[in-house]
């Protein structure tokens, strides 16, 4: 980041121009302690558009919604001040405690199960053979193409009644018929749908292996340790940091997922309410009931239920997660 | 990080529809307004839902429109149906609606109840519409709307099969246990894998038939409450047990995997709905060599079917447009210019005016939609008022709960219960 000709002296524009180097941090502080009026000036300019965008797309929206949600607001008719009203609803509200149960029960088995997979694809993929760019990109794929209308079409025909799924599963004694139609399994279809897109957790767990020590490992062969040892004493505790990581980001991003389920549930959550996500309650409550005031109430329990869950997270990953070279502080 | 693809599209509308405004409000800032001449032309929007092959009969329509008047330039939008009432909907909240564009009978008052809609009585030509159909172009007394078409429920079936299997053509006055014995006949005769008819108890339409059927009506006159109790619906939503329970009509497992209409695809042998459906499923229907055909729905009372004429589409001129005049042009020309009706044909459905109707290409199946509605006027009551503007949302609950009770979920009775709390909610938030 350099200061623009035109803000700053030339003088700073000096300064600003030697980049620090590695092992001179001491001096890198002093220098950005004293950036000048000048310089900070520009840095802002230069981040506007995105202080903007921040600004008018999402605080503004962010705090506007906090505000609805203590209003009785009506997409038409409008709104007034009604306090706590929508929140104390909310525990009487039938479809609360569902949507809750299907949004938990996603979260429940679509994190772990997707973590597990992309974590066995990662180690898989972090070997050198030929052609292991082809098969990166292979498995990378369906997390760039799982939003669309088309893989909704695919998937509703894997799992349709006669589909793959029921002939494969009926070879089993399955007596379920297709997933789609049958609502205390439909749950799976996006837990599948969620697994088979695992390209971004494991690009993360590929560069948390590539950065593992491989002496360890040949230490650990001296020493005698089998495969399942040295993936249980190294690679799991050298990767704690990813994994926390990923569950974090996995765990955010399952609660608060919507598309698929749209796409596939459709706004009633279909079939009989099994897909009803808490997401999915939050748009149809929004824009086919127009509630506007109830569903930001929803939608801030749901922040702060992210939060809390985020927030424990941290707590127990103190004592789980180890970051290599701080016991040497 | 996961997107809802919609949602960036709402966006860049809004964001769009925002720009556009701004702009607009800037140019009237600037000068005294487009003169209305072909140098200075006035611009008015248009809108509407439908799929490409409408839009390319409007842009046609349009651009005649445009040619036999100068001065004036129509800038035209289109969507399919949920997505363009999405993008209605929010833009209504922030009174930035389209100078004239397509309406449902169903959204009629959630738009005209807030003045968001021009009232049309002395703006647009009322002269030449076919009688009754401008009764439900009315709110509360006052003509916001004009009908493109109408339409009425009817029972569409598979006229080769009916005749193939000795069962006699269906008359009006033709009782409900008569139609279930009809499914009855007719599905063990068809084989595995088809069905005489499917169920129809989770549209909130056909219950308000057979509420009409009863003399009674779905909503209250002025629209604010249900009109019926919770008894009736439970009732109504187990009318298609003994079917189901002799898998005589499809199972909900199947129909949900549905992504068309059951006849469309050769399954179903009949079925309640609008007429004008009926010629969006000819063409499929035919190339699986079978033909289609109208008649009555059943009914509980022989003198009572319950029908009436529904718009099926309406065009409607915003209140907050500044170009009413030229609005009016536009909606007189689409409604009754010879050439404009030539153009258009009867992709909307039948012409709602005289004009039309007379200048109006009739193919075979919308001549089978025109005898049908011959042969029921006798039988079309008075209209039900514009139904509240929570309807929209009141449809959804009434289909997603007849699921509940189709998967056992929940019975009838506690499904009707919810139904009556959700719309009492519903109702409430719009007070």
């Amino acid at each position: 980041m350099s200061a623009s000709p035109s803000t700053a002296a030339p003088s700073e524009a000096d300064e600003a121009g030697a980049p620090p180097t590695r092992g001179n941090r001491g001096a890198a502080k002093r220098r950005s302690s004293a950036i000048r009026g000048g310089e900070r000036f520009a840095g802002y300019t230069f981040m506007l558009p995105w202080i903007i965008g921040t600004a008018v797309f999402t605080i503004g929206p962010m705090v506007w919604s906090l505000y609805l949600s203590f209003t009785d607001y009506h997409l038409i008719r409008g709104g007034d001040w009604i306090g706590l009203d929508n929140y104390t609803a909310m525990f009487d509200d039938p479809m609360f405690a569902r949507a809750v149960r299907v949004t938990l029960m996603y979260v429940v088995f679509a994190v772990p199960i997707k973590l597990a997979a992309s974590l066995a694809v990662a180690m898989l993929l972090v070997q050198r053979r030929r052609g292991i760019g082809f098969y990166r990109a292979a498995f990378y794929m369906p997390s760039l193409i799982a939003m669309s209308v088309g893989i909704a079409i695919v998937w509703k025909a894997l799992f349709a009644n006669g589909g793959p799924q029921d002939q494969f599963m009926s070879w089993f004694g399955w007596e379920g018929g297709g997933f789609i139609g049958n609502p205390s399994v439909s749950i799976l279809m996006l837990v599948l749908l969620s697994v088979w897109t695992f390209g971004a957790p494991m690009v993360i767990f590929m560069a948390g292996l590539l950065q593992v020590p491989g002496e360890l490992y040949e230490a650990a062969e001296v020493d005698g340790a089998g495969k399942w040892h040295r993936f249980v004493k190294i690679t799991l505790p050298m990767l704690s940091p990813v994994i926390f990581f990923n569950v974090l980001m996995e765990t955010v991003g399952a609660f608060q997922l919507f598309g698929p389920a749209y796409i596939i549930g459709g706004e009633a959550g279909a079939p009989a309410w099994s897909t009803l996500f808490y997401t999915v309650r939050i748009y149809s409550l929004a824009f086919i009931d127009l509630r506007m005031g109830y569903a930001s109430a929803w939608a801030w329990v749901l922040v702060l239920a992210v939060g809390v869950v985020t927030l424990i997270m941290f707590r127990a990953a103190k004592s789980l997660v180890y970051y290599a070279g701080e016991d040497n502080r | 990080m996961i997107r809802h693809p919609y949602r960036a599209k709402r966006r860049t509308l809004l964001t769009g529809a925002a720009g556009a405004a701004t702009l607009g409000a800037a140019a009237a800032c600037g000068d005294d307004g487009p003169a209305g001449t072909a140098d200075d032309p006035i611009e008015i929007s248009f809108e509407w839902w439908g799929d490409d092959v409408r839009a390319g009969l409007y842009t046609e329509a349009i651009e005649l429109f445009q040619q036999k008047n100068e001065g004036i330039t129509v800038q035209t939008n289109f969507a399919d149906f949920p997505a363009y009432w999405e993008g209605l909907t929010s833009r209504m909240a922030s009174r930035d609606l389209p100078d004239v564009f397509q309406m449902d009978y169903s959204r009629l008052r959630q738009f005209g109840s807030n003045g968001l809609l021009l009232p049309l009585e002395g703006v647009v030509d009322t002269s030449d519409y076919r009688e009754g159909f401008l009764e439900t172009a009315q709110l509360d007394g006052e003509l916001i709307a004009v009908p493109i078409s109408g339409n009425t429920l009817s029972l569409i079936y598979r006229s080769d099969w009916f005749e193939e299997h000795g069962i006699p053509t269906p008359e009006p006055g033709q009782s409900w246990d008569d139609y279930k014995a009809t499914i009855a006949e007719l599905t063990p005769a068809l084989g595995e894998g088809k069905w005489g008819g499917g169920d129809w108890c989770g549209q909130y339409h056909f219950m308000e038939l057979w509420l009409r059927q009863q003399g009674g009506s779905f909503y209250t006159e002025d629209g604010t409450a249900l009109n019926f109790e919770p008894a009736q619906l439970a009732e109504w939503w187990q009318l298609a047990d003994d079917l189901h329970a002799d898998g005589l009509v499809p199972p909900v497992e199947t129909t949900i995997e549905w992504t068309t209409g059951g006849i469309p695809q050769d399954l179903l042998g009949s079925e309640i709905g609008w007429d004008n459906f009926m010629a969006n499923y000819s063409p499929s229907v035919a190339e699986f060599g079978g033909t289609l055909a109208l008649a009555a729905p059943p009914t509980l009372d022989p003198s009572n079917l319950g029908l009436y004429l529904k718009p099926g589409m309406q065009l409607v001129i915003s209140a907050t447009s500044e170009y009413t005049e030229e609005g009016a042009k536009l909606v007189d020309f689409l409604q009754s210019d010879p050439e404009a009706i030539a153009i258009l044909g009867t992709n909307r459905g039948i012409p709602a005016t005289n004009t039309g109707m007379e200048n109006v290409e009739v193919d075979e199946y919308a001549q089978a939609v025109l005898d049908y509605e011959a042969s029921v006027e006798q039988y079309l009551t008075t209209p039900p008022p514009a139904p509240p503007a929570a309807t929209g949302a009141i449809e959804v609950k009434f289909a997603e709960l007849y699921q509940q009770v189709q998967y056992a979920e929940m019975t009838p009775d506690e499904a009707a219960e919810l139904f009556f709390t959700e719309a009492e909610t519903l109702f409430a938030a719009e007070q």
